[in-house]
């Protein structure tokens, strides 16, 4: 979910991020090391000559033009991180949502007396954290 | 030179096959060898040849290194040592990448790139942006990887 945008992100962050994909980009490319390397420095190169506009309608041309070079010399194949969306393992592994504990048999969750005790203890904590921050809540008592 | 391949295996194990699917042609590997400058010329290259060739059989094992939270944090040390623009005696856990290693934000891409590539997975901006100290970065890698010791 840290990929969805969840704000306005500032100038810096967006160059940052342009870099970071370029970067990738010419990775794809370029798959000997050192030739990777010398393109990641003419790279990095070009992003270095810009750093000193001040003026940011210009500094916004530059980043849309990035974008747009990024986008038109996409790879048909790019490398991804194993568990990166798109990565050969991405999803293998399911991991439950900490609310299925909550509903287990009382019988099951009989056999392990202490972390249940110390589960309804957080929960607890939680809630009088939640309610210190946002007030208490507004919901009907119908729901669970 | 035993112990030189040696080094290259585990080094390379380390870090670099968690992220490669498409798997390099071996003989740009050969060439690669074929190419590197030699520092013990009476050792023959097919040794070497047949030591690099060895390695996509230990690739295809899905463990990974064992991790603690020392181990990380010399991991993360090292990559950062290796880069240039880090003075490495400067370089501490509690060190400030802008502040006190004096990076900019295009170096501190590269070294949240570095880290990626180090322990084979995607950190996202949201979260690169967080990570201005070592010790940023070895906590995150802790949580990714459920490390607490």
């Amino acid at each position: 979910m840290a990929c969805l945008p969840t704000g306005l992100t500032t100038h810096t962050r967006k160059v940052q991020s342009l870099y970071k994909r370029s970067v990738r980009m010419l990775e794809a490319f370029y798959d000997r090391r050192e030739v990777f390397r010398f393109q990641a420095v003419l790279m990095r190169k070009r992003f270095d000559d810009n750093t000193k506009i001040t003026d940011m309608i210009k500094a916004k041309a530059l980043l849309l033009d990035g974008e747009e070079e990024l986008f038109q010399n996409q790879h048909w194949h790019p490398r991804k991180f194993p568990n990166s969306p798109g990565g050969t393992a991405y999803g293998r592994e399911v991991i439950p949502p900490d609310w299925v504990l909550d509903y287990w048999h009382p019988l099951e969750k009989a056999q392990y007396p202490e972390y249940f005790a110390k589960r309804e203890q957080r929960k607890k904590e939680f809630v009088k954290l939640w309610e210190q921050q946002y007030g208490k809540s507004t919901a009907g008592s119908g729901h669970h | 030179m035993s112990a030189l391949v040696k080094n290259i295996r585990s080094l390379s194990k380390s870090s670099s096959y968690l992220r490669c699917f498409s798997v390099r042609p071996l003989t740009v590997a050969a060439n690669k060898l074929r190419s590197a400058p030699k520092h013990t010329p009476n050792q023959s290259l097919f040794l070497t040849t047949t030591q690099r060739l060895v390695l996509p059989h230990e690739r295809s094992y899905s463990s990974k290194p064992p991790l603690s939270l020392k181990l990380i944090a010399d991991r993360v040390i090292l990559v950062l040592q290796l880069y240039d623009k880090v003075n490495p005696e400067k370089l501490k856990l509690e060190s400030h990448f802008i502040n006190d290693l004096g990076l900019d934000s295009l170096d501190h891409v590269e070294v949240i790139m570095a880290i990626e590539d180090e322990f084979g997975f995607e950190i996202p901006d949201v979260d690169a942006e967080k990570l201005l100290r070592p010790a940023d970065i070895v906590r995150y890698v802790a949580d990714k990887e459920d490390i607490y010791e």
